[in-house]
């Protein structure tokens, strides 16, 4: 924000001494859009979906089948580190979420496994998508206060018990700020109504809501996922690591 | 900074339960079970996505044996909870909850933690 209020000034500057309209600074001013900014520390609060479940077509409905006969809800990819990804990510798991905000694009950082993404405005010269991913590929434009961001090229999430998805799993999301009362204070929300349509896995669109609340006074902290399977591994191959840690310390 | 304090400690004196696990089922656990176990910290791993810990429990005929919580909470959320990691490092007393596994009655899943001034961290309803 401020790189962009700085932006403008410097242009009104350049254009007031170039000996231009004095009416065209005023312009370009007055027309640079001010958008809601959704950067800071945010953390989950609450998720709703409708339909609560989601009819899937006949050849997920099949997969389903097959799946349920063979894993078990503690078959489990998050414990494998596995990323949940879009649009699991926008209700996820209780940990923080810190959002930064530039006039030409969007940085997320989920807490919870280290997800990553980034949202494109597509009045920015989005890059072109490479390859598929958890998180897909982001593009948004603003319909008023209301960032709409539609995300595509995402990579199959084949948990049929946890909102699966395919290549073909489309979402649209409509992003806006609330501010609402919490314990006689005005706190800021982040409302995420989300559309996702997935032709090949469901018959109709699902419709979920989730709600970030605005937390500055949490500290994001590093969730680092890997080490239990890491020590399994140290196991199965009957390795001890060096412990640094009960080393003396020549210094106190 | 001080209101983050704050914050913490009203979390730890209050014993916010959260769902430690969300992200899957307990169904390998018997959950119904809450299973008491006052002893010392052998080892501890503050990590994510689960914590881990083993108690060494005296038993009532002198011998020893050591309780292993294969998993807890998520550290993340644990320390925001308010644990501070020194009060449960190898060496400190405490009293634990557990769950034994369906299929291995020798795991728990660490359910709450009490410290020896009464402060109680609970990840699982307890």
């Amino acid at each position: 924000m401020l790189k962009s209020v700085s932006t403008t000034a410097l242009a009104a500057v350049l254009i007031g001494l170039c000996g231009c309209d004095s009416a065209a600074p005023e312009a370009a001013v007055a027309a640079a859009p001010q958008h809601p900014d959704f950067s800071g520390i945010w953390f989950p609060a609450g998720r709703q979906q409708d339909p609560r479940n989601p009819e899937f077509t006949p050849g997920a409905a099949a997969a389903a089948a097959e799946y349920e006969k063979a894993f078990t809800l503690d078959d489990d990819p998050g414990r494998y580190c596995q990323w949940p990804g879009m649009p699991r990510a926008v209700w996820g798991a209780p940990f923080t979420v810190e959002i930064q905000q530039r006039p030409q694009d969007f940085t997320l950082y989920w807490e919870g496994y280290g997800m990553y993404r980034k949202i494109f405005m597509a009045d920015s010269a989005p890059p072109v998508p490479v390859l598929p991913s958890a998180m897909g590929y982001s593009v948004a434009h603003w319909e008023g206060d209301t960032l709409v961001v539609e995300t595509s090229n995402l990579k199959q999430y084949p948990y049929m018990n946890r909102q699966a998805t395919s290549d073909a799993a489309h979402v649209v999301e409509r992003i806006r700020l609330e501010e609402r009362e919490v314990d006689g204070q005005k706190t800021k929300f982040i409302v995420n109504e989300l559309v996702l349509t997935d032709p090949k896995v469901y018959t109709g669109p699902i419709k979920i809501t989730g709600t970030l609340r605005h937390r500055p006074d949490l500290q994001p902290l590093e969730y680092t996922c890997t080490d239990a399977l890491w020590d399994e591994y140290l196991n199965e191959r009957g390795l001890t690591l060096p412990d640094l840690d009960a080393l003396p310390n020549p210094q106190g | 900074m001080k209101k983050l304090l704050t914050g913490l400690l009203v979390a730890a004196l209050t014993a916010v339960a959260i769902p430690a696990a969300a992200h899957h089922s307990f169904a390998i656990y018997d959950m119904t079970q809450n299973i008491e176990f006052d002893g010392v910290v052998e080892t501890l791993k503050m990590r994510n996505p689960h914590m881990a810990m083993t108690l060494t429990v005296t038993n009532p005929d002198g011998t020893k044996k050591t309780i292993n919580f294969v998993e807890g909470a998520p550290a993340n959320m644990i320390v925001r909870m308010g644990l501070n990691p020194a009060d449960v490092a190898p060496g400190k007393p405490i009293k634990a909850f557990g769950a034994p596994r369906k299929d291995d009655p020798n795991a728990y899943f660490l359910k709450a933690i009490v410290l020896p001034d009464g402060r109680r961290y609970v990840s699982v309803g307890n």
